[in-house]
């Protein structure tokens, strides 16, 4: 059985709905730290991991990570992209208007490793166990951009 | 076909309208402990987790990656499973089908919604918004003939319809809507797990609450809440190790009709009062659970009501009563707790609606009762067999499953 | 599990753009498969629906698909995951001897009507990740790619070696949506960048497309087909969801999932008893990766096994020889058209793609970011 060809009129349909999520107990804490330019992580009292940002339960061994520990503001590169698009949202890919790079750092032998941008240096010559450290907004509110980025240490 | 029990049940501590102490995976994981608690066991004994949510509502694709850390899930498989109002019911099944394969022993189902973080009314528009939107760009009328009974917003606008349908072919009127609905919210009062709760309810109370679109009124809607409930399953042999207690399935069925139910097809309007899915869901549930009578078998029910008005009339369609009779049976008093055919103990979906919940709710409800644990909603007479009824997809889709207090005969 | 479920048919179709409606596809998809094997609707006891609300831009979204696919006041459910988990779903169903039949019915349009990369932007954390906006699809599979290059010491040309190897069995399949005739690794390598070491022809192209399954209890399915194909194990597993907690280079939960269904299928030697694999790899590196993690490939010879041809539709160990994800990837049904890529290696229907020997085939899907979560199916004659 075959279907016919046809064509179809394909309007746009947006649709914007809004949300407002609230971000629960521990990362309330992380967004306090920013205030006092601090980078806090919760602690699993089973295999002592830190989670940063800070997170109430430790998948891994199933428990409440209680304790709040303040992470070094210098950490390592463990790995990094140079991204040379932009998601738009919608999930459209436009090109950038300059290569950027996103790095995981690792602030702790303990701790997870924290996405973030990495400034101040040519992309071309990032590499994988530089030392970078925090640079902070110069007036924190207690917000996600209050760290601003990282670069060379 | 292997028997499966429910051997634990954990409720987030409260249902209630917002839960603005906590994110998703916090609010989740209160259910999943209390579960643990519940049951005695610990996450080492579950073998597979079934999840389930309408996820629209809070905005997030497949929810239970982001809680994957927070429902003693790693390592193990989740499945996630999204049917709409029923989602926790066919979640339920989904885990009666894990054990019943042979496949595992042990599943944990969990259901969250928190509404708060979004609009349902939003969420549920969002079912017919691509063909208003589509119809409205192309010029369409979308007041006509193709207006897919919704004008009148989200679920609220298309169900007077199923209502006044109701009304219609049972002889019942607007007063024993007021009627049910007080009483679900009198047994609310007596659920520490409900959220709408109001010890004195009465018809005349409902009755002043101002009405929305003939014959709903404001006292007949369910309200958006906050809440997670996790439920736990065994196969028979690790169940006998498990629980002193457990609640046995012994029947689950579901059916769906066609998401144009309650609209115009070709000419001629279908009634979503009619709902054929829950009649013949409900019949395949009694074969498979053997029973003959289900008004003489069944001791109790659990109806998912979004609006009060479906308690009565699904009663009627899924054969617990004639058609008619239900708002006769509420006039005597039959379906309070201290009735002859005792309905939604917990103050129903009417009292408390964290969607994803709801329809799993009915079910750890029912087990509830026939375990004996219902607290001071625990109904006067022995509840031996219950059924739980599940409703959603858009008005067009039910999942039965009937429990009993001892396993079934293979 | 034996013999006990079989997959007697299947219909799936693919394109960078279908130009059609789901209703459409589903009743094109569903209604071929029934004349296929000439059955009617009253013969499928159960059916799963695998699609996605945010993709198809409506809540309960298959609501409006019931009717297409011919369950009106029928058995049905949906799993909102990799239609692979909606084939367990099915199993299961049968499995606990309810139900003869199952289908699962898989699809999306994402090729043209609206962007694949929505999928995973709405599985990240709205508190965190949303907020941030660094991470997205394409970046999280980069950083992947990077922690798998960089852990073996592989050139970035392997993820070319492996981009023209799948991209060329695609090339030769009637049934993939990205089909590049004559395709080179200097066309992988020049196409355009999108995060290091990822570039477009790296990873998976936004498609339109779907399948249809039917599964039979064994009694059943020897009434529907003389080519039975049997699911012989399947498992599945997931991971933290936090990406700077994960060994990216490895994935866990696979390995899991992968155990869980050799044990079912009572394969103690994956290396030796499996004639090939179609595994759901959205990018290149995810392909080595996920073969290693399914006991196919040495760890850390990923190199030489693409150089060798080791991996190729003639070489000893076939990984996608319909092309796999990168020759298309309509969200959700990629896990489900493994499972019918393989059923056609396994009749000895794959045309030009078909493998020498075919007898066991190990089929992988995914959901998550940086598959979060993976789900293992054995089929086997």
């Amino acid at each position: 059985m075959s279907v016919q060809e046809e064509t179809f009129l394909t309007p746009v349909v947006p649709l914007d709905f809004t949300y407002n999520y609230y971000i629960g107990q521990y990362l309330t804490r992380y967004f306090k730290g920013f205030k006092e330019k601090k980078i806090l992580g919760s602690r699993c009292p089973g295999c002592s991991k830190v989670a940063v940002p800070p997170r109430k339960y430790c998948g891994v061994c199933n428990k409440v990570m209680e304790e709040m520990v303040e992470l070094p503001q210098e950490g390592t590169l463990e790995n990094f992209t140079v991204g040379h698009v932009t998601m738009e949202k919608g999930g459209r890919l436009s090109p950038a208007e300059k290569p950027y790079v996103l790095g995981l750092i690792k602030l702790d032998d303990k701790a997870s490793l924290l996405l973030h941008k990495v400034e101040g240096v040519d992309p071309s010559q990032v590499k994988a166990g530089m030392k970078v450290k925090a640079v902070w907004k110069d007036q924190v509110e207690g917000d996600y951009w209050d760290l601003d980025h990282f670069e060379p240490a | 076909m292997r028997n499966v029990a429910i051997v634990g049940i954990g409720y987030t501590p409260v249902f209630v309208s917002k839960r603005r102490d906590v994110c998703i995976p916090e609010m989740i994981s209160e259910a999943v402990e209390n579960a643990f608690k519940n049951s005695g066991l610990t996450p080492a004994d579950i073998d597979a987790v079934v999840f389930g949510n309408m996820h629209t509502f809070e905005g997030l694709n497949l929810p239970h990656l982001w809680s994957a850390d927070f429902i003693a899930s790693l390592g193990k498989p989740v499945m996630r499973i999204a049917t709409g109002g029923t989602t926790g019911m066919s979640a339920f099944h989904a885990a009666y089908y894990h054990i019943a394969s042979g496949l595992h022993d042990v599943v944990m189902v969990v259901t969250y919604e928190k509404h708060s973080e979004g609009d349902a009314q939003v969420g549920l528009m969002g079912i017919i918004t691509p063909e208003i939107m589509a119809m409205l760009a192309a010029g369409i009328d979308v007041t006509g003939q193709k207006g897919m009974g919704a004008i009148g917003g989200g679920s609220a606008g298309g169900i007077s319809y199923q209502a006044t349908s109701y009304l219609h072919h049972s002889g019942a009127g607007i007063e024993h809507i007021d009627a049910i609905a007080a009483m679900e919210r009198r047994n609310a009062s007596k659920n520490p797990y409900a959220h709408l709760k109001d010890p004195e309810a009465t018809a005349e109370k409902i009755a002043q609450t101002p009405l929305i679109s003939w014959p709903i009124r404001f006292g007949h809607v369910c309200p958006t809440t906050d809440g997670a409930t996790v439920c736990i399953l065994a196969s028979e042999e690790k169940a006998a190790k498990i629980a002193d207690k457990a609640a046995w399935v012994w029947a689950v069925a579901n059916c769906a009709s066609d998401a144009t139910t309650g609209n115009l097809i070709e000419g001629i309007i279908t009634d979503p009062g009619e709902q054929m899915p829950a009649t013949i869901a409900a019949k395949k549930a009694y074969e498979r659970a053997g029973i003959q009578d289900p008004r003489k078998e069944i001791d109790y029910v659990e109806i998912y009501n979004g609006f009060a008005h479906q308690t009565l009339m699904f009663l009627e369609r899924i054969g617990m009563c004639e058609v008619g009779e239900a708002h006769k049976l509420l006039e005597k008093g039959e379906l309070e707790m201290s009735g002859s055919l005792p309905v939604n103990a917990s103050g129903g979906v009417v009292s408390t609606n964290a969607i994803g919940t709801s329809a799993l709710n009915r079910v750890t409800e029912c087990a509830l009762q026939l375990m004996g644990q219902a607290g001071e909603h625990q109904v006067e007479k022995e509840v031996h067999k219950a059924l739980a009824h599940g409703w959603g997809g858009l008005m067009q889709y039910v999942t039965i499953t009937i429990l009993a207090d001892k396993p079934k005969k293979l | 599990m034996d013999k006990k479920v079989a997959i007697v048919g299947f219909r799936m179709k693919s394109a960078p753009d279908l130009v059609t409606t789901r209703e459409r596809l589903t009743f094109e998809l569903t209604r071929g498969l029934f004349d296929d094997l000439g059955i009617e609707r009253e013969d499928v006891d159960t059916t799963i629906f695998c699609t996605n609300d945010f993709l198809d831009g409506r809540t309960i979204s298959n609501c409006f698909l019931e009717g297409p696919a011919g369950c009106y006041m029928r058995d049905e459910s949906k799993v909102e995951m990799d239609a692979l988990n909606g084939l367990m779903y099915a199993c299961m169903r049968i499995l606990s001897g309810q139900y003869r039949t199952a289908m699962v019915v898989s699809l999306a349009l994402t090729g043209y009507q609206v962007s694949p990369y929505l999928h995973i932007e709405y599985q990240l954390s709205p508190i965190y990740d949303r907020q941030m906006r660094l991470l997205n699809e394409l970046s999280a599979a980069a950083l992947q790619a990077r922690s798998y290059l960089t852990r073996y010491g592989y050139s970035e040309e392997l993820l070319d070696a492996v981009a023209v190897q799948a991209l060329s069995n695609a090339a030769a399949n009637p049934y993939q949506a990205r089909r590049i005739p004559g395709v080179s690794k200097e066309k992988v390598a020049s196409s355009s960048p999108y995060y290091e070491p990822l570039k477009e022809l790296h990873c998976y192209p936004p498609t339109d497309g779907g399948c249809v399954l039917l599964l039979a209890s064994a009694e059943r399915a020897k009434e529907l087909t003389d080519k039975p194909v049997w699911v012989l194990g399947m498992g599945q597993s997931i991971e933290t969801f936090y990406l700077g907690e994960r060994d990216l280079f490895r994935s866990p939960s696979t390995v899991k999932a992968a155990k869980r269904a050799y044990e079912l299928a009572g394969i103690k030697d994956p290396k030796a008893e499996v004639d090939l694999a179609e595994v759901s790899a959205l990018f290149a590196h995810q392909e080595p990766l996920l073969a290693e993690a399914l006991g196919l490939l040495e760890e850390g010879a990923a190199e030489s096994s693409y150089q060798s041809g080791d991996t190729a539709v003639s070489g000893k160990m076939p990984i996608n020889p319909s092309g796999g994800a990168l020759g298309g990837h309509p969200v959700s049904a990629t896990g489900l058209i493994r499972a019918a890529e393989a059923v056609r290696q396994l009749r000895g229907e794959a045309g030009e793609n078909q493998v020498g020997k075919a007898e066991v085939a190990v089929v992988h899907g995914q959901d998550g970011p940086c598959a979060q979560q993976n789900a293992v199916v054995v089929l086997g004659v």
